[in-house]
């Protein structure tokens, strides 16, 4: 079992994306699973796998330049429901898909291991079986992705991280200050809640202003604002 | 590792078909809980409630929220798991506001898990129970994994990471009214709404009601502060 160590440094983590592999099997009723996580340069390595079956090893082994968690990893979205007979299906991986085949699969997915835009790696479903995930199936093979980029990420130390809480952080406060504005225009002009709404946005809609920032001015310059005072 | 309830809960979460309101219902019931709650960390220590299922768990969050103490808040300081099986068995210094503020209110096991990545925290999820019950390793395991779901869901920037409801939208209304009725700055406002709520024991969105619908007023004139309207001469 190859473990990239240099991507992930403590084993409970690696432990708890093997026990992950095996449950998504279970769960969505495939034959197996792998995570594999990217490198600093791009590269993909596998990190955890549903069983350690030599020849599904190599299968991951060999998407270090094709496959479709390359594709996944590269684009940032869902490869899913991929016929591994049809060669249009998969023109991008020859090679890949020839191999997957001698291992008896018929159907492969690679969900990513993404948050916003930051890639982390992905993950790889097979089935012997040829047929079509669910969209339900797809939505929860999608939730164990994003539990698994947020068992990773936790690993980590995140500079980026910052930024994301900001963007939630700003779009929260943006709906609070409104809700304040409401409040100060509603007691400043002794009208009601929904009233003081109503002015609130046609003067934000006349001046082509967004709510939050007008929002934000009215409660800056607190009774001085001029428009709205 | 995940229960079968708990993956089709998470798919649930992922597929984005259901409110807030309801995804906050199945995930209380996954963990066999009375009530849930997820708050999510504005600045400076203030938090924001975005998910409710129950009324003692959001009663619950308001006193967090009101007190500043509690297992909410220490799970997002420390980073851990906050798990509290009976509240009755907590030495009354830990908390000893919210401790004492809890009479009636049928809450007793709390498990509070942070949302966030390494150091940083994003909110919190608040599980409680209205007895004294802890969660099994199954539960912990499926609260665990809800908590990772969660942050990615809030982190992620996609559908369902902006909240659908402001569960606290009348204690910002009355927060400007009472900025205005004092002509004080909101950060003062709101801390004189939070006193005013621990001082008469009451919940912080109750009083913010009395203040929008303005049964109450916030004056410093020479009858006092808090002077209800209808009790003026």
């Amino acid at each position: 079992m190859e473990l990239a160590d240099s991507l992930i440094d403590d084993f409970d983590v690696i432990e708890f994306l093997q026990g992950l592999s095996a449950r998504c099997v279970e769960l969505l009723e495939i034959s197996a699973a792998g995570i594999m996580l990217g490198d600093e340069h791009g590269e993909l390595h596998t990190i955890a796998a549903s069983d350690e079956n030599t020849h599904l090893l190599e299968l991951f082994a060999i998407q270090h330049d094709q496959g479709p968690c390359v594709d996944t990893f590269r684009g940032g979205g869902q490869r899913t429901n991929i016929d591994l007979t049809d060669p249009e299906a998969t023109a991008a991986f020859p090679h890949f898909a020839q191999q997957a085949r001698r291992n008896g699969f018929a159907v492969t997915h690679a969900l990513p291991l993404r948050l916003r835009t930051r890639m982390v790696g992905a993950l790889n479903l097979f089935h012997t079986e040829s047929g079509s995930l669910t969209p339900e199936n797809i939505a929860l093979a999608q939730a164990l992705a994003d539990i698994a980029t947020i068992a990773v990420l936790q690993q980590r130390t995140l500079e980026q991280t910052y930024i994301e809480r900001d963007q939630l952080q700003a779009a929260l406060t943006s709906r609070i200050v409104i809700e304040q504005a409401k409040g100060i225009l509603a007691e400043r002009w002794n009208t009601s809640l929904d009233d003081a709404f109503d002015r609130f946005r046609s003067y934000a809609r006349n001046n082509g202003l967004r709510m939050s920032d007008l929002a934000r001015q009215i409660i800056d310059k607190g009774t001085q604002h001029s428009a709205l005072s | 590792m995940l229960s079968e309830q708990a993956a089709k809960v998470l798919g649930e979460l992922r597929a984005g078909n259901r409110t807030d309101e309801q995804l906050a219902e199945i995930c209380a019931d996954l963990l066999n809980a009375d009530g849930l709650a997820v708050s999510l960390v504005l600045d400076m220590g203030h938090t924001e409630l975005v998910w409710c299922h129950g009324t003692a768990s959001a009663q619950f969050e308001d006193l967090q929220f009101t007190l500043g103490e509690g297992p909410g808040p220490d799970a997002l300081a420390s980073g851990h798991p906050v798990r509290v099986p009976d509240l009755a068995e907590v030495r009354p210094g830990r908390w000893p506001a919210l401790l004492g503020a809890l009479d009636g209110l049928p809450v007793r096991a709390v498990f509070a898990f942070p949302l966030g990545l390494g150091a940083i925290q994003v909110g919190v999820l608040t599980v409680v129970r209205n007895g004294p019950r802890a969660l099994s390793a199954q539960e912990t395991d499926d609260a665990t994994a809800l908590a990772r779901l969660l942050t990615a869901r809030f982190l992620g920037g996609g559908q369902g990471s902006n909240p659908q409801v402001l569960h606290r939208a009348v204690v910002h209304q009355a927060t400007g009214m009472v900025s205005v009725q004092l002509d004080r700055p909101l950060a003062e406002a709101l801390m004189r709404l939070r006193a005013y709520a621990y001082a008469h024991g009451r919940p912080i969105t109750e009083v913010a009601q009395d203040v929008v619908a303005r049964r109450l007023r916030f004056n410093d004139d020479e009858t006092g502060p808090d002077v209800p309207v209808g009790d003026r001469g």
